[in-house]
């Protein structure tokens, strides 16, 4: 994959000359992340600030009927409904789109209709397309340490659908599995920070670690004329594997991070097992996302609070320790429908509490002039629209920032039976694309939500 | 299969809706004509394809060759296809993140090595005095990488290793076990070892059929006998040419089935087999069954594992037999949460169920019971599924969207089966749910956690029904007898076996060779140990593709 390392490979070879002369000698540093120009509106040398994009996702839809809000506009116009109440803090970023419908066959629930949401494609024996998180990777990444992203988890339990347990793909049969653990993401970012004083010496570790990977890699490309054109293409993401290894211990060598870090089990120390629903698993990881874009580690994650069709509990919002997806998505609680009804509205809010979490420290968090989420924009989606019937028109799809002032936020926009499609692709464009359409079959779509932009 | 986890995608748009049998069962296992049944898919005459490791080959693979106490930090989780990881090993490609994870396990196990040079020089077979020591950088290097690769190296890997040997070796506060460290920290990160590379070359002799080389062969049969990587007489065979024929690679099988690994690959199929990876998310309301202690799950999954392990390997009995046999394998806490006489010691004993205890066969296991259950209550819908998954090969169509909701579970005293039939009425939902729910009543009479009951909310449960087919069955115990006597069951056994052997969906083009592989199991007794052999030695798993008038 091309990705620019324009910053990077220059003094990658500084600080390898600098290693085998076997002496600690000043070094150029990178540019540092808080040069701006006097409006803070970009780098000091016209760069512009770079974009963020998120996917955060949760299973099990929600109730139509209690997450569209009653009014349609912008600001003062339309209220936040009883479902998306909990993301009030951050209506001024906050895009809901209503009406839209799942536009290829329902061949199976939980399914079929996110992977047209995340991907714009049927699924077939796996997803056909990369979901829309991996097709913007390679426009906003850079030479970012992490260019196809970081890819967390909050349940780990799984549903009965095909789609598994990922919500990202860099293509068919290819998911990006996410990280369950706030504790291992902690120990990763952890050694970016820069904690201040003059430059150390490197661990000389890590330029054997990047000797291996030459190695590895040599080796990988003399099994490569061997293959099939299908084998060659998974050598190749093995192969970007290895390369987006050896960029990250490039920046080791170096570290430039200078955000807040939260160790998790320091701030969290009661948030629960890895793979548990809990609102504290969240807050932890959206700790660590926010840090990771704040210092430029990546530009793109996704967060997948629970997969389609999660068949995990709830208890954490004091639901019964139950199956969310059967005993409340489904109603099928032995308590009645009524109990199941509010249940399950209440994990709704749950998420949607969850997501707040996340979208409020990016606004929190100061970027150029202005804040993290104004330069970000974070996509919402579920596996299904209303619950209990599988159904798939008035989806859920939220987006939430402003893309560094290319969408506008703050309004209510619906429009009745249009392909989902095009949301991913508005956010497509904002985010710098330029091709001329999304997704394949029924769901592609060659123009975006003009509404969303401004 | 309801429920895998990683990312498995299920029977979609692959195996599509199997026909139903039109006959009774009850009769004979007559193979052919039933493996018809099996209604299989369509496809692409296979090629061959890199066969990512799985979880637990990696895993073995690296106690095989670093010893079994290396600590293994987690990898990639295993992507199910068609329930098997062999299957989704064939196409499934690492994410950047997996690429990282295998560098954290690979490293900190050789670190654990190499930080003792007792255990590094076991490793290595030699202790290299310095850089200099050519002869026995490379003489560790060409050794240790023949196992893991599962050929010899090349010249060029070969110097591409001890190059990096040395070169770290000869770095300021380096010595050459560091250096040796980080080489074999390379072989065990290339693509060589975390794949099998499995290609086939054109064979004169047969046509110009890609058949596997013989390393090829030794790389596949560690694979799936062993699910690691091959030891030093396999491959030695292969140097000699001698897995090239049947007869070669029977002489093999043979000796690696009475290995102790072959018992580890044999617990992952009865895993995948039978969905088992759920009985580790599988959790059950406390405040309704508060006996379910948290160690139960895994003694469950080692009885089954057990149960299929001793009538492959030690029994050597009629595999279908699994399906009602009152044979099975429980410790102390088993024993008494089964309700069976208390057995001594502390590990698993074999013990007969008895004869007149509900609980019986495959479906009286609690892996199954459990595996296939909800937080508080049964779902028959499931369980169902689950038997027409691994026992009919039935695929079963997902819910169509739309689904009118549900009738109100709350209904005073009505068991699952009469709120169920409610549901069932509805005719979007009946065609789907008729193939599955009647099976799924039958085991009514074993709760959500496996424990024997007469009663389902306040009401007397009703296990009786019929399958598809219109055999008949009266509780968990006349349903496993009657499954075992469904014709299909037979060739639906050997149709995953198969699958898991060669790594892919079975296809019509697979159908000859599976006609005369279920016939021979048939006329074995259905004994699968056999029926391994068959497979392994068979056209198929030695060459990359069927003939084409077979």
């Amino acid at each position: 994959m091309a990705r620019s390392s324009r910053t990077i490979l220059p003094r990658r070879m500084l600080l390898r000359g600098m290693l085998l002369g076997g002496v600690s000698v000043a070094v150029p540093l990178p540019r540092l992340f808080g040069m701006l120009n006097e409006n803070g509106t970009a780098f000091a040398d016209g760069t512009p600030l770079p974009l963020r994009f998120g996917v955060w996702f949760f299973g099990n839809g929600i109730i139509p009927d209690r997450w569209i809000p009653t009014l349609t506009g912008s600001g003062d116009a339309w209220t936040l409904s009883e479902e998306l109440a909990p993301l009030a803090e951050v209506k001024s970023h906050l895009s809901v789109l209503t009406g839209f419908a799942i536009k290829v066959p329902n061949n199976a629930p939980h399914s079929s209709m996110p992977s047209a949401a995340l991907t714009g494609a049927q699924i077939t024996s796996s997803v056909q397309l990369p979901s829309i998180d991996q097709v913007i990777a390679p426009i906003i990444s850079g030479g970012v340490a992490y260019p196809t992203g970081l890819h967390v988890g909050i349940s780990n339990v799984s549903g009965a659908t095909s789609l598994g347990t990922a919500i990202s793909w860099n293509g068919p049969n290819s998911p990006n599995n996410p990280n369950y653990s706030p504790a291992d993401l902690f120990k990763q970012l952890v050694q970016y920070a820069n904690t201040g004083g003059a430059p150390k010496p490197p661990d000389p570790e890590l330029a054997r670690r990047t000797k291996v990977l030459d190695a590895v890699s040599a080796d990988a490309k003399s099994l490569r004329t061997r293959l099939g054109t299908d084998d060659q293409k998974r050598l190749d993401q093995h192969l970007d594997g290895l390369s987006q290894l050896e960029t990250q211990i490039q920046k080791l060598e170096m570290p430039t991070a200078t955000g807040t870090i939260t160790d998790p089990d320091k701030a969290y120390p009661n948030r629960g097992a890895d793979g548990s629903i809990t609102r504290q698993r969240a807050q932890a990881f959206s700790d660590l996302l926010v840090f990771a874009m704040a210092s430029d580690l990546t530009r793109v994650f996704s967060f997948m609070f629970s997969c389609p069709a999660c068949h995990g509990n709830y208890t954490d919002c004091g639901l019964d320790p139950t199956t969310f997806h059967e005993d409340y998505g489904h109603r099928l609680s032995p308590k009645g429908v009524t109990y199941a009804t509010i249940g399950f509205n209440t994990g709704v809010q749950f998420a949607m509490s969850s997501l707040a979490d996340t979208l409020v420290r990016m606004k929190d968090t100061p970027d150029g002039a202005g804040n993290l989420l104004d330069n970000s924009l974070v996509y919402t989606t579920s596996c299904v629209s209303e619950s209990q019937t599988h159904g798939g028109t008035d989806y859920p799809l939220l987006v939430a920032g402003k893309a560094g002032g290319k969408v506008k936020g703050d309004q209510h926009i619906r429009i009745v039976d249009e392909n989902t499609s095009k949301v991913p692709f508005t956010l497509l464009t904002a985010m710098g694309g330029t091709v001329t359409s999304f997704g394949m079959a029924e769901a592609q779509v060659n123009s975006g939500v003009s509404e969303l932009l401004t | 299969m309801v429920g895998g986890t990683g990312t498995g995608t299920g029977n979609l748009g692959a195996a599509g809706s199997s026909a139903t049998s039109s006959q009774n069962g009850g009769g004979q296992n007559l193979a052919t004509g039933a493996t018809a049944q099996l209604d299989l898919p369509s496809g692409d005459v296979p090629i061959g394809r890199l066969h990512k490791l799985t979880a637990a080959e990696f895993a073995n693979s690296m106690h095989d060759l670093l010893g079994d106490d290396a600590p293994l930090a987690p990898v990639e989780p295993d992507s199910l296809v068609d329930d098997f990881a062999a299957i989704g090993a064939s196409t499934v490609a690492m994410s950047p993140a997996g690429v990282g994870l295998y560098e954290t396990a690979t490293g900190s196990a050789t670190d654990y090595v190499f930080s003792d040079p007792t255990r590094a020089a076991q490793v290595l077979g030699c202790t290299p005095v310095d850089t200099n020591d050519s002869a026995c950088i490379t003489k560790a290097i060409s050794s240790f990488g023949r196992r893991a690769f599962r050929r010899p190296l090349t010249n060029d890997e070969v110097t591409r290793f001890a190059t990096l040997a040395t070169s770290i070796g000869s770095e300021s506060g380096s010595s050459v076990l560091v250096g040796m460290r980080h080489a074999l920290w390379a072989i065990l990160q290339s693509p060589s070892f975390l794949y099998r590379v499995e290609l086939g070359t054109a064979s004169a002799a047969d046509n110009g059929r890609l058949k596997y080389t013989s390393y090829e062969m030794a790389s596949r049969l560690a694979g799936v006998l062993w699910n690691s990587v091959p030891d030093d007489a396999l491959l030695d065979a292969a140097g000699e040419d001698a897995l090239s024929s049947a007869d070669g690679v029977r002489t093999q099988a043979v000796r690696m089935l009475a290995a102790p690994a072959a018992h580890r690959a044999l617990a992952t199929f009865t895993d995948n087999l039978y969905g088992l990876q759920l009985l580790g998310e599988a959790s059950k309301d406390p405040t309704v069954f508060p006996n379910f202690k948290a160690t139960l799950p895994a003694e469950m999954q080692s009885e089954l594992e057990q149960r299929v392990d001793d009538m492959i390997f030690t029994s050597k009995g009629d595999f279908l037999s699994l399906y009602d046999s009152k044979t099975t394998f429980v410790n102390t806490e088993l024993a008494a949460y089964y309700g069976l006489p208390a057995v001594s010691g502390s590990g698993f004993q074999r013990v007969d169920i008895p004869a007149d205890s509900p609980r019986a066969g495959l479906l009286g296991a609690g892996a199954i019971l459990v595996a296939y259950g909800l937080p508080q209550r049964t779902s028959p819908t499931s369980r169902g599924k689950f038997v027409d998954d691994a026992i009919l090969c039935k695929a079963i169509p997902p819910p169509p969207p739309g689904v009118p909701p549900l009738p109100d579970m709350a209904a005073p005293n009505a068991t699952m089966r009469q709120r169920m039939t409610a549901h069932r009425a509805n005719p979007s939902c009946s065609s789907c749910h008729a193939l599955m729910d009647p099976i799924g009543f039958g085991m009514e009479n074993f709760d959500s956690v496996g424990q024997y009951r007469t009663q389902d909310n306040g009401s007397p449960i009703d296990a009786t029904g019929t399958l598809a087919d219109g055999a008949a069955f009266d509780g968990l115990a006349s349903l496993g007898s009657t499954l075992r006597n469904e014709p299909i069951a037979g060739p639906c056994f050997v149709s995953k076996v198969y699958a898991n052997a060669l790594g892919r969906i079975a296809l019509d083009l697979d159908g000859a060779a599976l006609s005369a592989l279920a016939d021979s199991f048939a006329k074995s007794g259905n004994h699968a140990d056999e029926l391994l052999l068959d497979v392994i030695t068979s056209d198929s798993f030695r060459f990359v593709a069927p003939s084409a008038g077979n």
